[in-house]
């Protein structure tokens, strides 16, 4: 009778409020993908039809078969990665430098990643173009794959020393007294613990990087095109493609949803007892 | 190791990601700053005259800077509280255990997973005056008596692009916030309910203090990104209707992009980053006092 | 700061760019070409083989550049040619000209002009649309609309009332017609909406010379036009920021009974809608005179192009040859007589309400100023101005010292 009543509870306390927010996250999305799936005509008749006339899948058919899309997936997927590659590889090392060290300039440089990050990329653009372009990057997965690391490594640095600053002094001591030199340290002591965090920020890295439109569009053509390009090519003088728009941004999303269900059980871990010596 | 060698290794360790800043961010930014010095419009290259302060004076005496300038305000506090709480109550539940918790998870990620112009032309639709969801239901449900023309009343413009950026961003709360909640110390949370605390108590004395840094890092991050965005409202209004929904980056990328007055346009972003950098050192000051008393 | 000096400033990797290029002995050109269609999947590709084919030492680059309302395409083309990367031909509108000319981007055709026997086939007014201020033709013309008016045959025919032919008869059709959520007129107060304006206002006497924009006439136009959502409440009270999606939606789902635009729309108007909607050019006054909108794209060679007699080859095949095929593609009106005769993607109907608008159609005046006009100045002080924030006197001001200072 109790576990009855207090199952109910935990229902009512926890289980309803977070249905209510993925209706709310999900609502749009799933708004769209009715559209994907009704024909054109069903979008101009009024009053609104929640149904579709007829569930069809045409406009999956013309995207995938008739547009570079399932291409520029891909494209963004090896963009992004990189980019994630790129922005942990150099975001893990200085995030530990500036947690485990106190030295003149600290403040100062963690400021001024900041302070690069706080300039918006539209008024950089055209610079960086340029710069592009005398490196000979334009047009190339590198190029992006730079840009966008770029970005996001201010932003990764500091969200992973925050997270990291989570991770007490103590535990480093611990294990360097046990005779550990300190890069073995970081690889066997810190970066498990640090997991959330790098997961967190990869995703971040991820999703930015796969959202990103104004770096890919100034600086692909043709044989390096995102998704994101992709779809505003739908978006014409004077005619919007909403089966394929609507299909394409289904499908946009699924990648990153897939990748947050595969690592969100890495999520989970931490601070296990009796990690730091009383 | 020596002392010097000692004083070099956090250097060595920040080394890949200072070089790649260095290499690719650094000159455009320094280009940029030094371009709001001069009158630089994009199609006329060959004439360009210095004008010392002269755009930031412009600025300051332009009624439609003003204008951004507010709107940004409201907009930035609005938008960065809202994800913040709906992020920071959703980090909460999704912590807690139910059979399906991975599935919420995963789905609660998708706004944030949609680029902006899938978003932009999404919620611009569902707010359309007759063909919208919004108004559609909000008619059958009887809570209004006509449709309601959101995205073109100066009134209602910026709170309902505003709600498309919060339903965007609080995903990005609720992942971090999640991660930070990780590392809460399970001793600490029993000891607090051995000692007779309920959830709420638990909440306010033990879990958010020990999420303290990684929420204050969170907001001041997202204050940035929101401060600088503008994807989603210039495809929603286009800073319409007149300039009820311009914010100061949008008038700067309007100015640079359509106008292609360059220099007036970097001053504009440059003021932004400025006022940006005020709140940051703050938090950084704040931060390191704190961190000197532990 | 001159032009070299800024994109010298970018770096130490200047070296890389400094590299000469060895001297190549073979004959092959490559030409590239920027463009853009409305509909992705449709694919320049077979014109480039044709084209291919016929000039075995050319190669086209064919590369679609994302519109973005027009700010991304143009973005990309100003950066490409600042940063001495752009192409050598690309598809342009008039409203960029005079930035472009002053950028010193463009080369001028006339002498190469002269020498081509397709020009007879393009006829001399759209020639003359598309001359610089200064005399000279920058760009060769490859494919326009015209701006007239949609309106829904059924809803005109329930209510008893013809298609408008002056202004005076547009206010009362649309009128008879607005009941019951339905509105007569789907203003686009958004962005690209001066289309709708300018056959009201500029074709009631208002125009872009000094003092154009202020005089009663003009005035008397845009207040009737303003009038139209602030008093007639002829339009939706979405109009300050409806933009093409907007209108063009409420049209087809029976919300509005009139929209103007283009042929380009034509061909999925008539797919939705079939018998029920038609078109007819847009009101004039009731002296006869009106305006609408030319809507114009050519080709232009830019002036750091290496071989301009190939890039020329390839644009007039794309004005000439290749017209009807280039114009199946990007879905609008063939500017030669040919062309035009071959046209089957379009109603028959709609490409007559073209070209009977022909003889009133214009274009924006051809200054560095109009690019900004289009996309600020005119959306924000008309809004404002259907929405009461300013008089529309004000905005006509305002519009007038943008041109005129």
């Amino acid at each position: 009778m109790i576990e009855r009543r207090s199952r109910l509870a935990r229902m009512i306390a926890i289980e309803l409020p977070i249905l209510a927010v993925v209706l709310f996250a999900i609502a749009p999305y799933a708004w769209m993908v009715l559209t994907s799936i009704r024909p054109d005509a069903d979008l101009s008749t009024f009053p609104l039809s929640y149904v579709p006339s007829q569930v069809t899948l045409e406009h999956y058919a013309t995207l995938l078969q008739q547009t570079s899309f399932l291409q520029n997936l891909g494209n963004s997927l090896v963009i992004a990665a990189g980019a994630v590659v790129v922005g942990l590889l150099t975001s893990v090392p200085a995030a530990y430098a500036f947690s485990r060290f106190r030295f003149r300039g600290r403040q100062m440089l963690m400021t001024q990643f900041l302070v690069i990050n706080m300039f918006p990329v539209v008024l950089l653009i055209i610079p960086l173009f340029v710069l592009m372009r005398n490196f000979h990057l334009l047009d190339s997965y590198f190029g992006i794959i730079i840009g966008h690391s770029t970005f996001a490594i201010p932003f990764a640095v500091w969200m992973l020393t925050s997270y990291m600053n989570g991770i007490p002094r103590e535990v480093d001591e611990a294990a360097m007294m046990d005779g550990a030199t300190r890069l073995q340290t970081i690889r066997l002591v810190i970066l498990p613990l640090l997991m959330p965090g790098i997961v967190t920020t990869a995703i971040y890295i991820f999703v930015t990087s796969w959202n990103e439109y104004l770096f890919a569009m100034m600086l692909s053509g043709d044989h390096v095109r995102t998704v994101t390009v992709a779809l505003q090519l739908f978006i014409g003088e004077f005619t919007v493609q909403w089966g394929l728009l609507t299909a394409g941004g289904t499908l946009v999303a699924i990648p990153v949803t897939i990748l947050f269900l595969i690592v969100q059980r890495r999520l989970v871990g931490g601070l296990t007892a009796g990690a730091v010596k009383a | 190791m020596t002392q010097t060698r000692r004083q070099l290794l956090p250097f060595y360790f920040l080394a890949p990601a200072l070089l790649v800043e260095l290499a690719i961010i650094f000159y455009p930014v320094l280009q940029t700053t030094w371009m709001s010095l001069f009158d630089f419009v994009l199609f006329r290259p060959n004439s360009v005259p210095f004008l010392g302060f002269g755009n930031f004076a412009r600025a300051f005496a332009d009624p439609v800077f003003w204008l951004s300038l507010g709107n940004s305000a409201i907009w930035i506090v609005g938008v960065v509280a809202l994800q913040f709480l709906l992020g920071l109550g959703t980090a909460l539940l999704l912590n807690q255990s139910f059979w399906w918790r991975g599935m919420a998870r995963a789905l609660v990620v998708i706004p944030w997973a949609l680029p902006s112009v899938i978003i932009g032309l999404m919620w611009t639709w569902m707010y359309d005056y007759n063909l919208g969801v919004i108004n559609d239901l909000l008619l059958r449900l009887h809570l209004i008596a006509e449709p309601i023309a959101w995205l073109a009343r100066p009134d209602t413009t910026l709170p309902s692009i505003m709600l498309a950026l919060i339903w965007q961003g609080f995903p990005f709360f609720a992942v971090t916030i999640l991660a930070g909640l990780q590392t809460v110390p399970a001793e600490q949370i029993e000891a607090a309910e051995i000692d007779g605390a309920n959830a709420w108590q638990r909440l306010i004395s033990v879990v958010l203090p020990s999420i303290a840094e990684v929420l204050a890092t969170v907001l001041l991050l997202r204050t940035i990104w929101v401060a600088n965005s503008l994807d989603v409202i210039l495809v929603m209004t286009g800073g319409g209707p007149g300039y009820a929904s311009y914010t100061l980056p949008l008038y700067a990328f309007l100015k640079a992009y359509s106008g292609m007055e360059y220099g007036y346009g970097a001053a504009l972003s440059l003021i932004l980053t400025v006022l940006l950098l005020a709140v940051v050192y703050f938090y950084v000051r704040r931060v390191s006092r704190v961190e000197g008393t532990a | 700061m001159e032009r070299r000096t800024f994109v010298k400033l970018t770096g130490a990797a200047a070296l890389a760019g400094a590299l000469a290029r060895p001297a190549a002995a073979q004959q092959q050109t490559t030409i590239t070409w920027w463009y853009h269609f409305d509909n992705p999947q449709a694919s320049p590709a077979d014109l480039v083989s044709q084209f291919e084919a016929k000039n075995p030492s050319i190669k086209i680059d064919a590369q679609n550049i994302p519109w973005g309302g027009g700010t991304d395409y143009y973005t990309r083309l100003f950066a490409a040619l600042v940063a001495g990367n752009g192409p050598d031909t690309a598809l342009v509108k008039l409203s960029n000209q005079a930035r472009l000319l002053e950028l010193q981007a463009l080369a001028p055709l006339d002498d190469m002009i002269a020498g081509w026997n397709g020009k007879s086939d393009i006829a001399d007014s759209i020639w003359t649309l598309n001359k610089a201020s200064d005399g000279k033709q920058y760009y060769l013309p490859a494919q326009y609309v015209v701006i007239y008016l949609y309106y829904r045959a059924d809803l005109f025919k329930a209510a008893g009332v013809e298609p408008p032919k002056t202004f005076d008869e547009f206010r009362s059709v649309a009128k008879a017609v607005t009941k019951g959520g339905v509105f007569g007129f789907g203003m686009r107060g958004g962005a690209g909406g001066y289309d709708n304006w300018g056959p009201f206002v500029l074709g009631g006497g208002a125009n872009f010379s000094k003092g154009g924009m202020v005089s009663d006439a003009a005035l008397k136009a845009n207040r009737d036009y303003v009038g139209f959502f602030t008093t007639d409440k002829i339009v939706p009270p979405s109009a300050p920021t409806d933009g093409f999606q907007q209108i063009i939606a409420n049209f087809k789902a029976g919300r509005s009974a009139m929209a103007i635009h283009h042929v380009g729309s034509s061909v999925d108007m008539d797919k939705a809608l079939g018998d029920k909607v038609s078109a007819v050019p847009v009101p004039r006054g009731a002296d006869g005179k009106g305006w609408t909108l030319y809507g114009d794209e050519s080709n232009a060679i830019f002036s750091a192009a290496k071989d301009k007699a190939a890039a020329f080859k390839w644009i007039t095949y794309l004005s000439g040859e290749g017209n009807a095929e280039l114009v199946k593609l990007s879905g609008q009106l063939s500017v030669t007589t040919s062309g035009a005769k071959q046209d089957t993607l379009h109603p028959a109907r709609f490409v007559q309400a073209s070209t009977d608008s022909l003889p009133i159609a214009g274009v924006l005046p051809d200054s560095s100023k109009t690019a900004d006009f289009v996309s600020t100045v005119w959306p924000t002080n008309m809004q404002q101005a259907l929405l009461g924030q300013i008089t529309p006197d004000q905005m006509m001001q305002a519009i007038d010292k943008q041109f005129n200072g």
